[in-house]
């Protein structure tokens, strides 16, 4: 498998950052509303149209995010500085999450 | 139909948890004399010929997933935000981030296992990618088990 032009260490850095604060800011780049399949861009909830879902929109900011990143990083140079730290990346963001999500459970 | 996506969605993820743990459990053995017993015939294995399988049954399970979602999000939680059952609510948001989030991890899981890069100098950050999409998996697995046993999607 050839990596040309696509760098996957630093598409896993900024698609975990990504994730990670848009989840923190609630800023998806869309919300789908599954009662009637409406959408909307951006963070605004409208109301009576049934529950928002924003799950869609976090994952749509991080695979832009990292698709970027991927692209626009030399490989090279973002396996030689983060390939053995890579991992910190995706557990720090599932931190975020059971921190953010920590109401829940009280 | 939906009770049909979620047994496919299951199905996968019992297989996607048998090809992880595979290769999590052999990543973490260090290589020593085998005594031809279950562990080494377990162990045993070529772990790069798991990778391929791992990637393509993890996209297909987070599809299917997010396909089977809004079904959730409808019929499933507002149950639960009614009964008062916030702690079930918080098991599925922490799995839907946590296979999003492994979703991010799958191209570099898969560029440490590929056979230029497959050698020495990545060992520990293969097997900490590898053993950290196989906790995500079980996490999500057992998450998905135990909220279906509570309240299911039919």
């Amino acid at each position: 498998m050839n990596w040309p032009q696509f760098s996957p260490v630093a598409f896993t850095v900024a698609f975990c950052c990504a994730y990670g604060l848009a989840f923190a800011m609630n800023s998806p780049l869309f919300i789908y509303y599954p009662l009637h399949g409406d959408f909307t861009w951006g963070t605004q909830v409208l109301k009576g149209v049934g529950p928002p879902m924003l799950w869609y929109g976090f994952l749509s900011d991080a695979l832009i995010a990292g698709a970027v990143a991927a692209v626009c990083i030399p490989g090279r140079l973002a396996n030689k500085w983060l390939i053995n730290l890579v991992w910190v990346f995706p557990i720090a963001t599932m931190a975020v999450c059971i921190f953010l999500l920590r109401r829940l459970f009280q | 139909m939906i009770t049909t996506l979620l047994i496919i969605h299951g199905l996968i993820g019992v297989a996607l948890l048998g090809a992880l743990t595979h290769q999590a459990v052999s990543a973490m053995r260090r290589p020593s004399k085998r005594t031809g017993s279950f562990v080494d015939r377990y162990t045993g294995v070529n772990q790069k010929t798991f990778t391929a399988t791992v990637v393509a049954l993890y996209v297909l399970g987070l599809i299917l997933g997010g396909v089977i979602y809004p079904n959730y999000r409808l019929n499933v939680r507002i149950p639960f935000e009614e009964m008062r059952l916030g702690w079930a609510v918080g098991l599925f948001e922490l799995k839907e981030h946590f296979a999003g989030i492994g979703l991010g991890v799958l191209p570099v899981y898969a560029y440490s296992w590929s056979s230029q890069t497959a050698d020495r100098s990545n060992e520990r950050t293969r097997r900490i990618l590898t053993i950290l999409l196989a906790a995500i998996v079980w996490w999500d697995f057992l998450i998905g088990h135990v909220l279906n046993n509570l309240r299911g999607l039919a």
